[in-house]
């Protein structure tokens, strides 16, 4: 089947990024490397429009995000960061914070997405201060989710997290994007993961798209110098 | 006044002469303080000299120039030391110049109203520096607040907005810790007045001559009238203030570069 371009960026450009151009196809998961500083979380902020690029425009199903009004765009466009930052209170209270916001919350939906993101039903009423980090960033992506995106950005999102939390949230995200058709982009240093998770591969240095493509193409024979220096690392 | 005794030079340069305990202390423990106790000692007698003899000058004038002339004073001067604790927000003197006028003129107009005082430089002026003090430290505390606060929760702020949050929605949180960082000491203070301490209002009347039955109503007024302000002044500031951590675009600044 012919995926389609849902996010789809010209030229972006901040004090951080210089032209990026990219399309995020439907139903897949993009994965963003490139060296600590070349403006990755830069770029998924813009997508979210946390931040407002100098030049440049993004197209979210073929209509410029400028058109969308803010919160409608980033409740469809969710994102995840690398820090859970969830809010005093409860898991539930985290949880329907979003849909809350704009009255859609649906009675049960808590307990449905505690157990997408395999969390105890008991979980429900317990703090957040005093669950894990593991269960801090599941909780995190819960509330994001919660909100019904058709794209999520994860932003290092299983950074610091341990390795079984991390097969974990994987194998979360591909149930998400076969079962929901959720398109993901994920920044990640791990270039293991980036290679393990994505069907499309974004490589940027210096604020620069250096390279992009096929993942496994990407990977295994890439067209750079610098990609080839960077995957050698 | 009725029972006030005067303090003649030569008392008064006695009780200079205890300054000199803590400068000896600061010697002898080696604080390297006593330098600075000296100045400081100095500096505010200076300072309290001046402003006796500016009182004097002012009192001598027609009542609405006297009142005027040094409320005004007053307020520009707690507008520039508050305002300075939240410098890099926009509009911040501004801000924080109408709010402390208006709550000036607020409990002013109440004394009046209520005929609590009469319109006299000699009673205006005192209570003026009283409330505008008062929420000038009020509007400084919740000042340095919303900035550490906009600092050091720039991630949670950032996730609210990304879920949808409206910039109101996303300081939520922000602002109540703010208004009750800047109301509880307030709070605190009302809770145990007269018992720890006899409010300075209150002790000076008394030294005055005036019943302590009587000083404790003017007290009363007075203290709920600081309570008022500072919680007002605390509310309305942060209230106006916070919008401008953002753009019209729901975006969230960064102040503190």
């Amino acid at each position: 089947m012919k995926s389609t371009a849902i996010l789809k960026s010209k030229g972006l450009t901040t004090d951080v990024l210089k032209s990026i151009s990219f399309e995020l196809q439907s139903k897949e998961i993009t994965t963003v490397i490139g060296p600590s500083g070349a403006g990755k979380s830069s770029l998924l902020l813009l997508l979210n429009r946390l931040e407002e690029p100098q030049e440049g425009r993004i197209f979210y199903k073929g209509t410029d995000i400028q058109e969308f009004p803010v919160t409608k765009l980033r409740r469809e466009i969710g994102m995840v960061f690398q820090s859970a930052y969830l809010f005093d209170g409860t898991t539930e209270e985290n949880i329907e914070y979003g849909p809350k916001l704009c009255g859609e919350w649906e009675p049960g939906e808590t307990k449905r997405l505690l157990e997408l993101v395999e969390l105890p039903q008991s979980y429900i009423t317990r703090e957040v201060s005093t669950l894990s980090g593991g269960e801090q960033q599941r909780v995190a992506l819960a509330r994001t989710l919660a909100n019904k995106p058709s794209v999520l950005l994860l932003d290092e999102a299983t950074s610091a997290l341990d390795i079984k939390t991390v097969e974990h949230i994987e194998a979360l995200l591909f149930k998400l994007k076969e079962e929901r058709g959720l398109t993901i982009m994920m920044v990640t240093h791990n270039l293991r993961q980036a290679e393990r998770m994505g069907n499309q591969t974004i490589f940027i240095k210096d604020g620069q798209l250096i390279e992009k493509g096929n993942t496994e193409k990407l990977f295994k024979n890439p067209q750079t110098e610098t990609l080839k220096m960077f995957l050698e690392e | 006044m009725q029972g006030t005794t005067e303090i003649s030079n030569l008392s008064l340069l006695f009780i200079i002469v205890f300054v000199m305990i803590p400068v000896s202390l600061s010697y002898w423990f080696s604080l390297n303080l006593s330098k600075s106790v000296l100045w400081s000692s100095l500096r505010g007698v200076v300072q309290l000299f001046a402003i006796g003899y500016v009182l004097t000058f002012l009192f001598d004038l027609p009542s609405w120039q006297g009142i005027g002339l040094w409320v005004a004073v007053m307020i520009i001067v707690a507008t520039l030391n508050a305002a300075r604790k939240g410098k890099g927000i926009p509009y911040v003197r501004v801000v924080v110049f109408a709010v402390i006028a208006l709550i000036e003129a607020l409990i002013i107009s109440l004394w009046l109203g209520f005929g609590y005082i009469p319109f006299t430089a000699e009673k205006v002026i005192p209570i003026s520096g009283m409330i505008i003090g008062n929420s000038m430290i009020a509007i400084g505390l919740a000042l340095e607040r919303l900035q550490s606060q906009f600092k050091e929760e720039r991630g949670r702020i950032l996730a609210a907005l990304s879920l949808g949050a409206n910039p109101k929605q996303s300081s939520h949180q922000i602002i109540r810790k703010t208004l009750k960082a800047a109301m509880i000491p307030n709070i605190d203070g009302l809770k145990t007045i007269g018992l720890v301490q006899l409010p300075g209002m209150m002790t000076g009347l008394i030294l005055g001559g005036v019943s302590p039955l009587d000083a404790v109503r003017y007290q009363i007024v007075i203290s709920l009238s600081i309570f008022v302000s500072v919680a007002v002044c605390a509310m309305l500031v942060t209230i106006f203030l916070y919008r401008f951590y953002f753009n019209d675009k729901m975006q969230l600044l960064d102040l503190h570069t």
